[in-house]
């Protein structure tokens, strides 16, 4: 079972980031299970998205602890809050423009920087990251397919289909090479 | 039957709307809480597109929900409503009044805690306190399970002429998304006839509901209802088999899981019992015999099929995610109420795990195994960490 985390502060689009990857691994005929923090979340707090994917049916009830990877929406997040759920061998993407040496203080951690924001501007998405940053972690996580993802992605979108597509598949591109 | 239903990803709560639009109800009176609004919001939505052609009532409070679904119920209509934690206390005074005019009224409940202090989190104690209501009660843990408890409950529930209550809890299951086979309009309109009320109030027709009686018709009455409600096994066989034929899925009054041979039982409801399996699972494979047994239906609690089902089990261990105070956990005491009396009674745990929320992993469940399968039980319930 691979077990996935997204933050990001409330309004950023952590929530949808977790549904369109729920649908895309759905669509692939996997099982899924998603869920996010609720309740309490207002624009600017952290918010959680937790999924779970599997080949066969998913029966845990319970918060996802350990996540095999992360896909973190703000770098200002990336401290103990957030990384109790890491360690060495968790996947953790971020969205920041500075690079990886930058986050060495934070301690044997997996860190990929991806600047979201820079391949949103450049699609004409303002700071609308969150096609860009499902593109980079669907590329350097392996799955699931840019195929599958960008069609999601542009079903999903409800204004900009193909600009939310095109960034996307730059960040894909992006990552190829990057070894998680 | 994959052409009798459709795979759709849903959260718990949106398979339970799906649930009721196919079930046809007449009436839906509905007031939004917490974690169940999005139950209501997809009815609305059904609605507004045509696709539900009951008539909504959005009254000013759950107490005024359920006086209209009572309403509704005894002049002959289908009622579907929905709630949770404060909503389903506010209606408490009508819950008892439903169930004694026998009302066949469906309502999902999505557990979550009470107040105060306030919160959203998954907790039972909310629709365990209604268990003296006279309404039967489900508890469901997944949105499949959810769709499909929904849609049987109608049967169940015009069958025995009692209303039924279905709970799942709030977060990982009403707001978790997952597959979902949701069956055809055609497969559930040929489960789920028409509703033709034995008695109604109409006015063409000179009976009325709730006039004031002696002692002794007071007294027929609960007789009656007692009748009624343990007719539940029965008009949930029915329900269930038909059911079972439809889709391939079926469910039962109690469900054991790797229980053969099993020194330890972990007993619980609800959503831990998903997480119970793979904590089964996992030690199994370290050797330990032990199994789960999940209770789906609580009320009539189904005290013969649980002393058939624990007979020989040297040990076992209730995990109540509800709490009431002064007594411990509700599961915990009604199973040994239950089970007193037989000659090979196993020793019963009582542990507290994950009142109001608090999150229990698999590796939680196996460690309490471990640590109370030789222990001597307490009397009361005891809190775990």
């Amino acid at each position: 079972m691979l077990e996935i985390l997204i933050q990001g502060r409330g309004g950023q689009g952590a929530q949808t980031a977790g549904n369109l990857l729920a649908r895309t691994f759905f669509a692939e005929g996997k099982y899924v299970q998603s869920f996010a923090s609720y309740g309490g979340a207002r624009r600017g707090t952290p918010v959680n998205s937790f999924l779970r994917v599997d080949d066969k049916p998913i029966r845990l009830r319970c918060s996802i602890e350990h996540p095999a990877a992360i896909l973190c929406f703000d770098d200002s997040l990336l401290q103990g809050q957030l990384l109790q759920f890491a360690s060495k061998d968790t996947v953790i993407v971020v969205n920041s423009r500075r690079d990886a040496e930058h986050y060495a203080s934070l301690g044997d951690y997996n860190i990929i920087p991806i600047d979201g924001i820079g391949i949103a501007q450049k699609n004409n998405m303002g700071r609308i990251v969150n096609s860009a940053l499902l593109g980079s972690f669907a590329g350097v996580l392996h799955q699931p397919s840019i195929e599958m993802l960008s069609q999601v992605v542009e079903e999903s979108a409800p204004v900009k289909k193909q600009e939310n597509v095109a960034a996307c598949e730059e960040a894909f591109h992006l990552t190829q090479g990057v070894h998680a | 039957m994959s052409g009798e239903s459709t795979r759709m990803l849903l959260s718990g709560n949106h398979a339970v709307a799906w649930g009721a639009r196919l079930a046809r109800p007449d009436v839906i009176p509905v007031y939004p809480i917490t974690p169940q609004t999005p139950i209501l919001e997809k009815i609305t939505d059904f609605h507004a597109a045509g696709e539900v052609q009951a008539e909504m009532l959005t009254p000013e409070s759950e107490h005024s929900a359920m006086s209209a679904c009572i309403t509704a119920s005894i002049s002959g209509s289908r009622v579907f409503t929905a709630t949770s934690s404060q909503g389903l206390l506010l209606m408490h005074e009508l819950l008892h009044y439903a169930a004694g005019a026998r009302a066949p009224i469906v309502m999902f409940n999505v557990n979550r805690t009470v107040a105060s202090p306030w919160a959203f989190w998954p907790d039972q104690t909310d629709s365990l306190a209604q268990r003296d209501t006279g309404w039967v009660q489900f508890y469901s843990e997944s949105a499949q399970e959810s769709i499909d408890s929904v849609i049987q409950a109608f049967h169940i529930a015009e069958t025995i002429g009692l209303p039924v209550m279905i709970s799942h809890e709030a977060f990982y299951v009403s707001h978790a998304m997952e597959p979902v086979e949701v069956p055809s309009q055609a497969l559930v309109d040929d489960f789920l006839p028409t509703y033709k009320a034995t008695h109604k109030l109409d006015p063409l027709i000179g009976q009325s509901f709730g006039s004031p009686v002696d002692a002794a018709t007071y007294n027929r009455t609960r007789r009656e209802m007692d009748v009624a409600i343990n007719s539940t096994y029965e008009a949930f066989e029915a329900a269930n088999s038909t059911w079972q034929q439809l889709t391939g899925r079926g469910y039962g009054i109690i469900e054991q899981y790797r229980t053969d041979g099993a020194d330890v039982v972990v007993v619980t409801m609800g959503s831990m019992c998903g997480t119970a399996r793979d904590a089964v699972d996992n030690l199994r494979d370290q050797g330990q015999a032990v199994g789960l047994l999940k209770v789906r239906l609580f009320r009539p609690f189904p005290y013969r099929q649980l002393r058939e089902a624990l007979s020989g089990v040297p040990c076992v261990i209730v995990l109540d995610r509800n709490f009431s105070p002064g007594m411990g956990g509700i599961l915990h005491q009604e199973l040994k109420a239950a089970l007193s009396g037989m000659d090979d009674m196993p020793k019963i745990h009582g542990l507290l795990a994950g009142v109001g929320g608090v999150n229990v992993v698999p590796e939680k469940i196996e460690e309490l195994v471990k640590q109370y399968t030789d222990a001597e039980p307490n009397i009361a319930s005891l809190w775990v960490e």
